[in-house]
Formats: structure tokens, sequence, C-alpha cells
């Protein structure tokens, strides 16, 4: 089931909809109001994350290919969640997507920040989001994930 | 000018020494502005020429002087003919200005020659640094090597891009086969995407150069986004030359243009984001401190991103060309790439133009 996620521009304190599980939730302040970043040290609620969102976008904190991304996603309606990892974290978390993504194709080996996973599944990084979307792919693709209602 | 001292002295025989030493001050400060051939053998010539003059008229002296022998008319003798040569020496001095800013003009004029074809010559990305152009502030004397290896690549790139364009006007007026047209298309394409392989290659070695389109003419940099062109404003260019389109193809560029123009929008805030956080690097801690190393190296490492927006815009300045060839039957495509060709030629020629328009003098 794929909720349908408050946008954090009305929210400036975080808090609400992101927050899985056992909140050890360290929610850090995000110098960008439209960023709606969660930091969490307990990197297991990767997995449940990635299952639980339509798209979820998993970028290294202040990264700005991880805004890039973020801002084509929003520009075409969605409301995309995005996952700001700390450096110290990075490892942590690259293995367990790795974890998540084994189940599937492992054609993708370690996944590169910045990260999308549509529909509980990795997508790509943003070359792949521009290309799919260059070529009129994207669109379609967001609806069948459930990111996109017509 | 030297102003070494020149002596005067009464005595005839070393009066005729006296404007000839003001002759060679004359050609030593000029000898030293550098300008060798042409001026030294004119300096020579003129000085030839007054040395003659000047042996004329010393010859010329002692004749009159026999004549007035008398003790009385003596004084009168010397001060008429120091008058005479000092009336010489003046006339002399005047010549030799003269000739020496006739030099400083035609100096100046190919000063200014030079100057045009070394722009066109950059333009053309044949001349490493372009440190005549004023967009080049400070040194241009280090010469990174991978950029200077890309611009010379680029100059072969453009020739070939030349004769691709001649060769696709050719092919589409000789009516050739689809087939054949293909092949012409598919090679028009891959040179952009070498283009687009080597500007990748060139980011790491200077991503700044890359997003300042140095390597571009300055009619080109004009519509600089992200280090080349934005392909929704290609695309609005080619468009109309395309004619005509079928219904699908229409809503299929429409489409195409309006992904071009968000990637664009995300790609522009990704630049903007970049820019805050590079200037909140730089600005860190207190203003005015005068030590600033930390800072500077944080500042550093966020600089590593240009290169990703750089590529991440040839990328998208790709896929674009890709997804046109995709939209587009062979006839069609061969003609936008036609026309795309044209028009940066178009760009080019401005530059030129504008480069070498007439100026007034500074």
């Amino acid at each position: 089931m794929h909720q349908a996620l408050p946008y954090r521009t009305w929210v400036p304190t975080t808090g609400g909809g992101n927050s899985v599980g056992p909140s050890s939730a360290t929610i850090e302040p995000s110098d960008d109001p439209m960023n709606p970043g969660v930091g969490m040290k307990d990197v297991t609620c990767v997995k449940k994350m990635v299952s639980e969102n339509a798209v979820i976008v998993f970028g290294r904190r202040g990264c700005c290919m991880c805004h890039v991304v973020m801002r084509l996603l929003l520009g075409l309606g969605v409301n995309p969640t995005v996952f700001e990892v700390d450096e110290e974290d990075e490892a942590a978390v690259v293995d367990e997507l790795s974890r998540v993504i084994a189940g599937e194709d492992a054609k993708e080996g370690r996944p590169q920040f910045p990260a999308v996973f549509m529909g509980g599944q990795l997508f790509g990084g943003l070359e792949r989001v521009m290309a799919t979307h260059i070529s009129g792919e994207l669109v379609p693709i967001l609806k069948k994930a459930g990111a996109l209602w017509l | 000018m030297n102003s070494s001292s020149t002596h005067f002295v009464t005595s005839r025989r070393i009066g005729i020494y006296e404007p000839l030493h003001q002759i060679s001050t004359w050609g030593e400060s000029f000898k030293t502005n550098g300008c060798p051939n042409t001026s030294a053998s004119t300096i020579a010539e003129l000085e030839a020429k007054l040395d003659n003059q000047s042996e004329d008229t010393s010859h010329g002296t002692p004749g009159p002087s026999e004549k007035y022998d008398q003790e009385a008319t003596k004084p009168v003798d010397k001060v008429q003919r120091r008058l005479a040569q000092n009336r010489e020496a003046a006339r002399k001095s005047r010549l030799r200005k003269k000739a020496y800013v006739q030099e400083l003009e035609s100096s100046r004029v190919k000063l200014m020659q030079l100057e045009q074809e070394l722009e066109r010559a950059r333009q053309q990305g044949l001349y490493i640094g372009g440190g005549l152009d004023a967009g080049h502030l400070g040194f241009s004397g280090a010469v990174n090597s991978g950029i200077a290896a890309f611009e010379m690549e680029y100059g072969h790139w453009v020739e070939e891009q030349s004769s691709q364009i001649c060769e696709l006007r050719t092919a589409l007026h000789a009516h050739i086969s689809d087939v054949e047209l293909r092949i012409l298309v598919e090679t028009a394409m891959n040179h952009y995407f070498n283009l687009f392989r080597m500007k990748a290659t060139a980011a790491k070695a200077d991503v700044f150069y890359m997003m300042s389109g140095m390597w571009k003419t300055s009619a080109e940099r004009f519509f600089l986004w992200i280090g080349g062109f934005r392909p929704s404003e290609l695309l609005k260019v080619l468009v109309p030359q395309l004619d005509p389109l079928t219904d699908q193809q229409i809503l299929d560029v429409c489409n195409l243009r309006q992904s071009c123009q968000q990637a664009e929008d995300a790609l522009t805030q990704g630049m903007e984001k970049l820019q805050q956080i590079l200037a909140e690097a730089v600005a860190a801690g207190q203003l005015g401190e005068g030590s600033y190393i930390p800072q500077l190296a944080t500042a550093l490492e966020k600089l590593e991103a240009v290169v990703s927006f750089v590529n991440q815009a040839d990328h998208l300045r790709q896929e674009t060309l890709q997804q046109m060839a995709r939209i587009l039957t062979v006839r069609q495509a061969a003609r936008g790439l036609l026309a795309l060709g044209e028009y940066f030629q178009r760009l080019r020629a401005l530059s030129s133009l504008w480069a070498t328009r007439p100026r007034e003098p500074a």
C-alpha cells in the first residue's frame, strides 16, 4: 500500500509521515525546508521504507544531484520521500540496500547515490531517471508505481 | 629616449659629429622598442642619407670661409656656420622624429591585425589560452595539457563537422536512398556523441573551462547553459525546419520539448543549490580575519560536484538527440542534423564578424 505523504513545505519542523517503526529517529534539521529528510541511525528501517514508499530517493546529505532528482520528480507532480544519508551511515545503508536489491536481479550491484526506488524496486540513478523521462517512459512507470495519479 | 650628453663644442671638426650622435640616439631608442627588420633598415637608410647631406654641408663650409680670411669677419663667419649647422641638426632631428612616428603607426596597425588574427584562431580552438581575450583574467601561461588536447581535438571536430554538413546537403539534394542516408545520419549523431565524450574527459582536467564554454566562439557562449546549448532551445530552432510533421510527430516533439524543459529546470535548480553550498563554504566563519585555509579546503571538495553537472547536462543533450532520431524519419533526421549544423556555423560566423567589426581607434 502506498501512502500519500504530506509534503514538507507546509510543515517546517519534521515529524509525522516518514518515521516508521521504533522512533530512534534522529531527525536532523534540514537547511532546505523543501527537503523532507529523515536521518535514522537504525538502518533496518531502510528495507521497510523502500517497500512502503511509491518513490523514495536515497542520497547523501547535501548532495546536489539528489536535489536534481527531487526537483525533477516534484516537477512531475510526485511527492518523493528523500532519505538523506550521513557519511558515517553510508556504508551501512548501501549494504542494506544491496540486500534489498539482491532479491531481484543482482545486475545492479551496489547502488550508487542518488538511488531511486520505485514501487519497492531499484530504478536507478539520475542518469536513468533523465533518460527515461526524455524517452517519455518515466510518467507511465511512475503511475504504475502509484506515485502519480492522473 | 636615451639622453646621453651631446657635447656642444665650437670646434668645426667635432661639430660635424654632433648631428651624427643625435641620429644614433634616435636609432638606439627606436631599436630598443623591438620592431626589428624594416625599422632598422629604414633608419640606416635615413642615417646614410642624412650623413651624406651633412658631409656635403661640411665640404661646403670650407669654401666660403676661405673668402672671409680677414679677422673682422671671422667671428661672424663662425656664428653663421654654427647657426647653419644648428638649423641642419634641427632639420635632421625633425626628419628622424617623423620617420620614428611613422614606424610607430605602422607597428600599431600590425599589432591590431595580429590581435584580430589571434582572436579568430582562438575562436577556432587553435590557440591555447587566449591571453588577449578580456574574458581570461590573468595568466593563460599555465597550459593545462588536458585542455590543450581538447582544444586541438575540438578544432578537428569542427572541421569534420563542416564536411559532414556538406555531405548531408549534397545527399539531400541528390535524393539518395534512405539506407544510405541513414549511414550519414548515424555518422553525424556519433560525431556529437564523440564531442560529449571529449567534453567529459576535459571536464576532469578543468571543469571551469568547460562550464564557461571557453572553446566556443563568443556568440555561442551567449547561449551557454552548463557547458553547452540548452536542448529545449535547440528544439525550438529545429522544429520549424522539419515541416511537414505528422500529428503524432508533432505531439511527440511537444512532449520531448516539455521533458527537456523539466530536466533542464531540475539541473538548474541543482546548480543553484551547489552555488549556495559553495558560497556558504567559502564564507564560513568570520570574513575579515585574513586566514581561511580550512574554509577553502571544504570548498574544494564541493567543487567536485560541478563535474557531475557538466556530465549530466551533456547526457541530457545526448538523450534529446537520440529521442529526436526516434521520432523523425531518416530524411527528416538528416534535414534536422543539417539544420542544426548550419545553425552552429552561422553562430560561429557571427562571432567572427563581431570580432572583426570596424572599431574606432583606441
